[in-house]
């Protein structure tokens, strides 16, 4: 992580610190993702840690070319789990893009010679 | 089994009687390495389909009311996703979707995000287990699959998205909407070789009513619960009506579609919905609570006692804190009233 990074960082955990709604309110309530995840003090542990994968995530999509409001926007349809397998990895994982089907030779001889089934 | 000699139009070069000769010895030493690692490890899949085709599928499908968006540039993830999403009466077109799924840098779509874009149209994005038996599940009853492949090989790597929309077993071929190709015929066994590399990643993204025939409950539950984030509520609600429709004695299944009813203050329908939740699992924690919650704002705190006392007799585990609360509250609005 570079200063500038980590400096982004605190000043987003001061902020997070002290607005964020850390304990969700709606009545007393058990929300259906408490139920589902069913390690909840893990659950607890983490957040902190989500937040700063989200932060994370937005950034890295920033420096590919997208603008602030998109980056949110596409973090935020991102569940904990995707957005904490994601931080870090943006340029390691798969992005599928070209569509001119270059089926390679050997893929054809593998059907053409053996067997397509 | 017959080795059958069929020319896909597809793929056919026309450079063909070009390559043709060192094709045969490619081919060569093709099945010699085959027969050195064994096709087997070359396409398992497609093997293991030879033995035993799976239960409940047909042998051919094909949805040919699935519509095509030729893609642009390098945008096969828009293109694949609007084929799904118009597929599932979503009204758009890819162009709507390269702001949430394209990434310039990378001339490409993430698959974390083909999985999230969806749920903001209300549709549950749901990754299919990682077999042609899901795969095939799901496209015989009829639900477009989209697939990341690889079409590199060796080291060359080229991921790109398609949309699987049927296959015919009996002549060997899967039918993809692919590229600028509106009906891609591929043997499965070139089709399980390109899949294979991106670890057989298939997703479907289906209206809430609709839950993918080759599901489990949590995998689904998790999936609505991932959409509810982002979604409007009555897509949420939707979703979990279904799960529960389909897997009626799963509690995730009705505290979601409660929680939803709650939410949208139809009190009446959320204390029913608890109720049968807990008929089938008396001693399920949040479902006392939140039943008791409910009873409460509709007045009967008396009862919401007896619910949260019966919750701390049995091991309230992680919810305890949750329900001490509720207690205290239901106390409070007590102490008010007298």
């Amino acid at each position: 992580m570079n200063s500038a990074f980590k400096k982004m960082m605190c000043r987003f955990l001061a902020v997070a610190l002290i607005t964020l709604p850390f304990q969700t309110g709606q009545a007393s309530m058990i929300s259906t993702d408490q139920v589902s995840s069913a390690a909840t003090v893990q659950a607890n542990r983490s957040l902190v840690l989500n937040h700063l994968n989200r932060a994370q995530t937005v950034s890295e999509f920033q420096a590919l070319g997208l603008d602030a409001q998109q980056a949110r926007d596409r973090v935020a349809a991102m569940t904990d789990e995707e957005v904490g397998n994601l931080a870090g990895q943006i340029n390691a994982v798969p992005a599928g893009g070209d569509g001119l089907v270059a089926l390679i030779l050997v893929v054809f001889f593998i059907w053409y010679f053996a067997f397509r089934r | 089994m017959p080795r059958r000699r069929h020319r896909s139009r597809a793929l056919v070069s026309p450079r063909r009687p070009a390559w043709e000769q060192g094709a045969r010895l490619v081919a060569g030493v093709l099945l010699l390495l085959a027969g050195l690692g064994g096709c087997a490890s070359l396409v398992p899949q497609t093997m293991a389909l030879r033995e035993a085709w799976p239960a409940g599928v047909a042998r051919s499908s094909e949805n040919t009311t699935v519509p095509f968006f030729p893609q642009q540039d390098y945008q096969c993830g828009p293109a694949a996703l609007a084929t799904v999403l118009v597929a599932g009466g979503v009204d758009l077109s890819p162009d709507d979707l390269v702001k949430s799924v394209y990434l310039p840098a990378r001339q490409g779509s993430l698959q974390v995000e083909m999985l999230a874009a969806p749920r903001r149209y209300g549709r549950v994005s749901y990754p299919l287990a990682p077999r042609f038996d899901a795969l095939l599940q799901e496209v015989a009853a009829g639900n477009p699959v989209v697939v990341l492949q690889d079409t590199g090989v060796g080291p060359l790597v080229n991921w790109h998205y398609a949309v699987v929309v049927g296959f015919d077993y009996p002549a060997g071929e899967l039918y993809l909407r692919s590229g600028e190709t509106r009906r891609l015929a591929l043997p499965f066994t070139v089709f399980e070789y390109t899949w294979k590399r991106g670890g057989y990643w298939a997703m479907v993204a289906l209206p809430p009513e609709r839950i993918p025939v080759s599901a489990d409950p949590a995998g689904y539950l998790a999936a609505v619960a991932a959409m509810e984030r982002v979604a409007a509520p009555q897509a949420a609600l939707l979703a979990y009506a279904s799960a529960l429709r389909r897997w009626p004695d799963n509690a995730t299944a009705g505290i979601g579609l409660a929680n939803r009813q709650y939410a949208q203050g139809a009190l009446a329908q959320a204390e029913a919905t608890l109720r049968q939740t807990l008929a089938l699992h008396p001693d399920a924690v949040p479902v006392l609570n939140n039943l008791a919650q409910v009873l409460s704002d509709l007045g009967r705190n008396d009862e919401a006692l007896a619910l949260l006392d019966r919750a701390l007799r049995v091991d309230a585990g992680p919810f305890a804190a949750a329900v001490r609360e509720t207690q205290a509250l239901v106390r409070q609005r007590m102490g008010r009233s007298r």
